[in-house]
């Protein structure tokens, strides 16, 4: 998240993609036009990247067998039998095809290293990765949306430049850079302040359960989600700040004070909702992300989850797996980037329905 | 006689643009940051001479703290880390520039010809446009990284080749809103071929764009070389921040407490990157006072 | 933001959706946790006794690969196989020699072809049944007949005619030819019994069902990848139970939270550590820092001209590289000191023969006569004697005019070789020589095509020297150039070969001893391998956990991959251990609800403005 894009590109892209085509139609079968169009583009977008990922990672040096056997003792036999079991004997072409009618009917083959169904391990680790960053987006998109209220509210004040400085100050620091800050001050503890939270992993292993055992978690989850709050609130900020000082341009607004309104109540009930589109539009986008984008948080606190996965499967590369990630990290996106366009005409008020 | 006016009216758009970029604060003390790293990493050789990276000649011993022979300590071959960050931004701040140059010179190729062709090859660019956008850019980068072997180069064509695409967007979008204006049509009534319009009519109205994208995206783009060097994909053979980082992890400058070896390179990298990114809001808002960014 | 034009807000129908979605997102956020929270209640039911058991936890940095012996490769999963399973011998602490395991003598005929070994009777599996010489037959007959349960050892039994089991205490091994290293097969022997209901060893991972039936000193009964594996202490080990009541390696991707957690005292034992690292633990309190020399060679190999058994040569390595003299020059310009003293703060020892000290028997250092030591001006001497000058540049030049500008492979995920490269780039660049550093993740394959002029190269040496040997022999050359073989650097050298070929069938330990130095002699003087150094192992452990723990070698050897299970088998619990860890989890708790108020407040903020929004809405 933190290196994809800055917070102005996904400003200004996020609303140019979902208002393509659909804006100005009015009609429920418009928009049903507009939804098949959508999914189409969705489906070929998604068979493009399982069609490219096989041959994105063949071109990838590096022998999987020679590399997994690196500094064991292995005979010119076991090479052999670990070239047939992976199935990489045979052909190209014919690894594509069979790659290709397993990938329709669901199964992404093999881990070579861990020798299991890629479907399973990506399904083992998901769940940590979805609730680490799931709740990171959740919490930076809220402290985005409040912050960037509060920035426009008073834009120009001393409070705006505050915001703003912080918010941009701490998207420029490098995430895994703030991760190990914080393990040294909160893990493992400078001066007086003491080791408050883990080192790194999701959970003790002393066998909580229950409630104790949420706890655990989330008492893990602190500082890995801290970092990723802290450097990618920004992007939610900026966007709602001046879209809200966009609407707060608006002539109607002038039109509803002089009805009478309250200032506040103007804002409220007019203003934000209008600012918050482009917002939910990039809630969703950085949602998308949520797969590929904590390598690195997971890399520095050692988090059980998909980012990790990858790294380790790439320096094999264990290419079931890799492929299978990359299909997943892209799906993410795919399906989120679906959701964003078939929601924002529904949520956009131009369009009557 | 007409060169020279189109120069003038060039020459007062800049004056124009520095009047009012000079309005924005922030925008100004990014700029201020960005010369003084600038003129650091030019005078880098003066200050501190290439010596600072040699293993062989290295000055101190191993990780020794802070002192005045070595005002930020030294690295585990005994090198002063306060010139390898001197030295570093060198390469640093070559990397961020080239590779968003990279970027921002595919995507406005990319934009431009998709935007003044149109019809079916515009929707194929933008497919293929789309499916880089959908594409997790780190991920792809890291890819990149791995295939290629460990250089420089490698670092800057993973990121240009991955972060082109929300450039390409944008400038197809205002080729398209140039392309619609009369000038044009008589431009084409006068004969002037694709090239002519395109190099001649469209680039010089999407270069402000283009301007304001290449500075935010050396924000971008120094992050990502911080990144790939931590996860190990940078040149280990030359001295960036980035691999300042990934060097001090390597020899458990974290857990052993030598905070000095890992907090400056990581607040260089933030500083430049901020700088950047206040010199690339302000540029825009300078160029479109809607966007209210700078307000 | 350009597009969004205003327009009056019709805001009803958007916040409707808003909510949903954020109760969609909250509800999926609390769908993931509860099912983990579910999974670990049936994992907790084993743990039951262990809240106030001793616990050792050991740091590690590895995936497992597989649980299955027949599958496993990494050190880190065969480690715990040493744990969980009794192989036919074992190796001493004291000196590594052969020492009974599952076997408790063997024996072989007088023409070297036949091996027979007595099963003991004192070990039982974990689910009370006997093990005997029928489950060893049994595994090594799987192993010789399915290439797919050959895949982690098939090595060890490719030398193998027939293996039988005449009564339940005797097993015979009937060998094709002689073969040396028949005390050290390590081989995992699995229980028949459960394993024989196993369809397609290529698939399974042992994982599933828990506890995981063994005969060694632990018994594995728990595992989530990546995160843990826990072993209990077999109580009827027939060498004497373990004293922790339970084994917990955790895994930890990134060095330093491995070394912050055990400061933190969250686990017990951490190996791989930096210089820098064993420095700071060294003054830390209740941490005990071993450094102990290791079983890993670091080295230097040149290509001398890769080429395959069907004599077809092929890679584009250096053409000067095959000339002596340039070799020697540049083993010459290392300054063995330095690497040790610089590179690995004085945590390695310098390098000489191949086997390092610490296989004393094994171990060889080259004569005065025959040594290279640091010589940068002996260096430039025999470059210059040899027709190599510099040219106006500096740079050395060979007789065709190619200028000596060499590559050197180098693994990026070693801090090592990318540090020892800086340092031979500026001796070498001294001597006019340049060197390009090529770091990547996989070596190998340049390395296999041959696409390379020098290589950082290392092994890990086992107590029996006979594969790091036979991997400079002709018969591991690919058998054509498309083809992999074992061979690590594509030596091939007839003297070296003779010399092999007797030791793999000298079954008299002080003759075959003699013959290896003789190997090791040889491969100094064909120039195509250097050692550099042999890197220590250092390692830390908490004193206030553990009270003592043997090494390997006794004397001063280290604790993490061992040849046998002494390190983890012997561990004493200190008397504070057990109510340490409990401490930590009662504060971790306090912590953790204040962690989740904190997730909750700020779900709450979202939800509240929200709220507050459609209040209004209302008025």
């Amino acid at each position: 998240m933190t290196t994809a894009s800055t917070p102005a590109d996904v400003a200004r892209t996020a609303p140019v993609r979902a208002t393509d085509g659909a804006s100005r139609t009015g009609t429920t079968v418009a928009y049903l036009r507009y939804v098949a169009g959508k999914l189409g583009g969705a489906a070929v977008s998604l068979l493009a990247v399982l069609v490219t990922s096989f041959f994105l990672f063949r071109i990838i040096p590096g022998d999987p067998v020679k590399a997994m056997t690196h500094g064991v003792p292995t005979s010119a036999e076991q090479l052999a039998t670990l070239r047939r079991q992976f199935g990489l004997d045979l052909p190209m072409w014919q690894q594509f095809t069979d790659y290709c009618g397993k990938a329709l009917s669901g199964d992404l083959g093999m881990s070579y290293q861990f020798r299991a169904p890629v479907g399973e391990l990506i399904a083992t680790k998901l769940p940590a990765t979805l609730l680490l960053t799931g709740v990171a987006v959740l919490l930076y998109s809220a402290l985005g949306l409040w912050l960037g209220t509060r920035s426009a509210w008073n834009h120009g004040g001393l409070g705006d430049k505050l915001n703003t400085g912080v918010a941009l100050t701490l998207w420029s620091v490098p995430s895994f850079w703030l991760g190990l800050l914080l393990i040294i001050v909160f893990s493992v503890g400078i001066g007086p302040i003491p080791g408050l939270f883990p080192t790194g992993g999701m959970e003790s292993g002393t066998g909580e359960t229950g409630f104790a055992y949420v706890l655990d978690v989330a008492h893990h989850m602190v500082l890995p989600v801290l970092t990723l709050v802290a450097v990618g609130y920004a992007q939610t900020l900026l966007v709602m700040r001046s879209s809200l000082l966009d609407e707060m341009g608006g002539d109607y607004l002038t039109t509803a004070r002089a009805k009478g309104l309250r200032d506040d109540v103007v804002r409220r009930r007019h203003a934000v909702p209008n600012a918050l589109l482009p917002t939910v539009t990039m809630v969703f986008i950085n949602l998308g992300h949520v797969a590929a984008g904590s390598i690195l948080v997971e890399t520095v606190f050692s988090w059980p989850g998909l980012g990790g996965l990858f790294y380790q499967a790439l320096s094999v590369p264990d290419l079931p797996l890799v492929q299978g990630l990359f299909v997943v990290f892209a799906g993410a996106m795919i399906l989120m980037n679906l959701i964003a366009d078939l929601l924002y005409p529904l949520l956009d008020p131009r369009v009557g329905r | 006689m007409t060169t020279s006016l189109a120069w003038q009216r060039r020459r007062g758009t800049v004056a124009r643009f520095w009047r009012q970029y000079r309005t924005h604060r922030a925008g100004l003390h990014g700029l201020a940051g960005l010369a003084l790293i600038a003129l650091l990493a030019l005078a880098a050789p003066l200050l501190v001479g290439a010596d600072v990276q040699s293993v062989t000649n290295a000055p101190g011993r191993a990780l020794e703290s802070p002192s005045a022979t070595f005002p930020l300590g030294t690295d585990q071959f005994g090198r002063s880390l306060l010139g390898l960050l001197v030295w570093g931004a060198r390469i640093s701040l070559l990397v961020g520039l080239l590779a968003a140059a990279l970027s921002v010179a595919i995507g406005t190729l990319v934009g431009i010809v998709a935007g003044h062709y149109g019809g079916w090859f515009s929707t194929v660019v933008m497919r293929v446009t789309d499916w880089f956008l959908v594409m997790p850019a780190l991920v792809l980068a890291i890819v990149l990284a791995t295939v290629m072997s460990r250089s420089m180069w490698t670092v800057i064509l993973a990121i240009g080749v991955t972060s082109w695409p929300t450039t390409a967007r944008l400038v197809r979008a205002q080729t398209i809103a140039v392309e619609s204006r009369p000038y044009i049509e008589r431009a084409t009534a006068l004969g002037g071929g694709h090239g002519h319009i395109m190099s001649w009519h469209v680039l010089p109205n999407v270069m402000p764009l283009v301007l304001a994208q290449t500075t935010l995206g050396i924000s971008t783009a120094i992050l990502t070389e911080a990144t790939l060097a931590f996860l190990g994909l940078g040149d280990p053979t030359v001295v960036s921040w980035g691999g300042m980082l990934q060097d001090a992890r390597e020899a458990g400058a974290v857990s052993s407490g030598h905070w000095w070896y890992l907090a400056p390179p990581g607040i260089a990298i933030a500083l430049v990157a901020l700088a950047f990114t206040l010199c690339g809001r302000a540029i825009e808002s300078v160029l479109n006072p809607k966007l209210g960014v700078g307000r | 933001m350009v597009m969004v034009t205003k327009v009056p807000p019709r805001p009803v129908a958007p916040r409707r959706l808003l909510r949903l979605l954020l109760a969609a997102g909250v509800t999926a956020t609390t769908m993931v946790a509860v099912p983990q929270a579910a999974q670990a209640v049936p994992s907790a039911e084993g743990d039951a006794k262990a809240g106030s058991g001793t616990t050792l936890t050991v740091a590690v940095s590895q995936s497992v690969d597989s649980l299955s012996p027949f599958l496993a490769q990494k050190l880190v999963s065969t480690s715990i196989h040493r744990l969980a399973y009794e192989y036919l011998t074992n190796y001493d602490a004291k000196d590594a020699k052969p020492i009974p395991g599952l076997a408790t003598e063997w024996k072989s005929s007088p023409d070297k072809l036949t091996w027979t070994y007595t099963i003991r009777t004192d070990s039982k599996w974990s689910d009370g049944k006997q093990a005997t010489a029928e489950d060893a037959a049994w595994t090594f007959n799987k192993m010789m007949t399915d290439e797919n349960a050959a895949t982690a050892n098939g090595s060890f039994t490719s030398n193998f005619k027939k293996v039988t089991a005449p009564d339940p205490r005797t097993l015979v091994i009937q060998l094709k030819k002689p073969q040396a290293t028949m005390t050290a097969l390590d081989v995992p022997i699995v229980p028949k019994h459960v394993w024989e209901k196993v369809g397609d060893f290529s698939k399974f991972n042992n994982d599933k069902q828990f506890p995981i039936v063994g005969n060694g000193p632990f018994v594995i009964t728990d595992f989530k990848v990546d995160q843990y594996i826990k072993l209990k202490p077999n109580k009827n080990f027939w060498r004497g139970a373990p004293k922790f009541d339970e084994l917990v390696f955790k895994y930890y991707k990134d060095g330093d939270a491995a070394v912050a957690a055990l400061q933190k005292g969250e686990v017990s034992f951490v190996p791989n550590l930096t210089p820098a690292q064993a420095a700071a633990l060294k003054t830390a309190e209740n941490i005990k820092v071993n450094d102990a020399p290791g079983r890993r060679f670091f080295a230097l190999a040149t290509n001398p001209g890769a080429r395959a058994k069907d004599g077809k040569a092929f890679g584009n390595g250096h053409k000067a590289l095959l000339d002596p003299a340039v070799r020697k020059a540049l083993f010459l310009a290392v300054d063995r000191t330095t690497i040790v003293d610089k590179v690995f703060q004085g945590h390695a020892v310098e390098g000489e023969g191949y086997i390092p000290p610490r296989f004393g028997a094994y171990f060889w250092k080259p004569g005065a006569g025959q040594k290279l030591g640091y010589d940068p001006v002996k260096a430039e001497q025999l470059l210059d004697q040899a027709g190599y000058r510099k040219n106006g540049d500096g740079k050395r030049v060979g007789k065709d005019g190619r200028p000596l500008d060499f590559r050197i492979l180098c693994h990026a995920t070693d801090p090592n070789d990318k540090a020892v490269g800086k340092y031979l780039q500026e001796w070498w660049g001294k001597l006019g020589i340049g060197l390009k550093v090529e770091c990547l993740d996989n070596v190998g394959d340049p390395w296999t095509k041959g696409d390379y002029d020098l290589a950082f190269d290392g092994w890990s040496v086992n107590p029996d020297p006979d594969y790091v040997l036979s991997i400079h022999t002709c018969g591991t050359l690919p058998a054509t150039p498309k083809d992999t073989g074992a061979t690590d650097n594509f030596i091939c050298d007839r003297q070296f070969d003779a010399l092999y070929a007797r030791q793999s069938v000298e079954y008299d330990a002080a003759k075959r001893a003699d013959l290896v130095k003789q190997m090791q002699s040889r491969l100094y003087d064909t120039g195509y391998m250097n050692i550099m150094a042999y890197p220590n192992a250092l390692e830390a452990y908490r004193t206030d956990q553990i009270r003592s723990i043997t090494t390997m070698p006794e004397a001063a050897g280290n604790l993490y991959g061992q040849d046998g299970y002494w390190s983890w088998w012997s561990a004493v619990p200190a008397a504070s251990a057990s109510d340490g860890s409990d401490g930590g989890s009662s504060t971790g708790v306090i912590v953790g609800i204040g962690a989740a108020v904190v997730v909750v407040a700020g779900l709450g903020i979202f939800l509240g403005m929200r709220r507050r929004s459609t209040a209004d809405d209302r008025e």
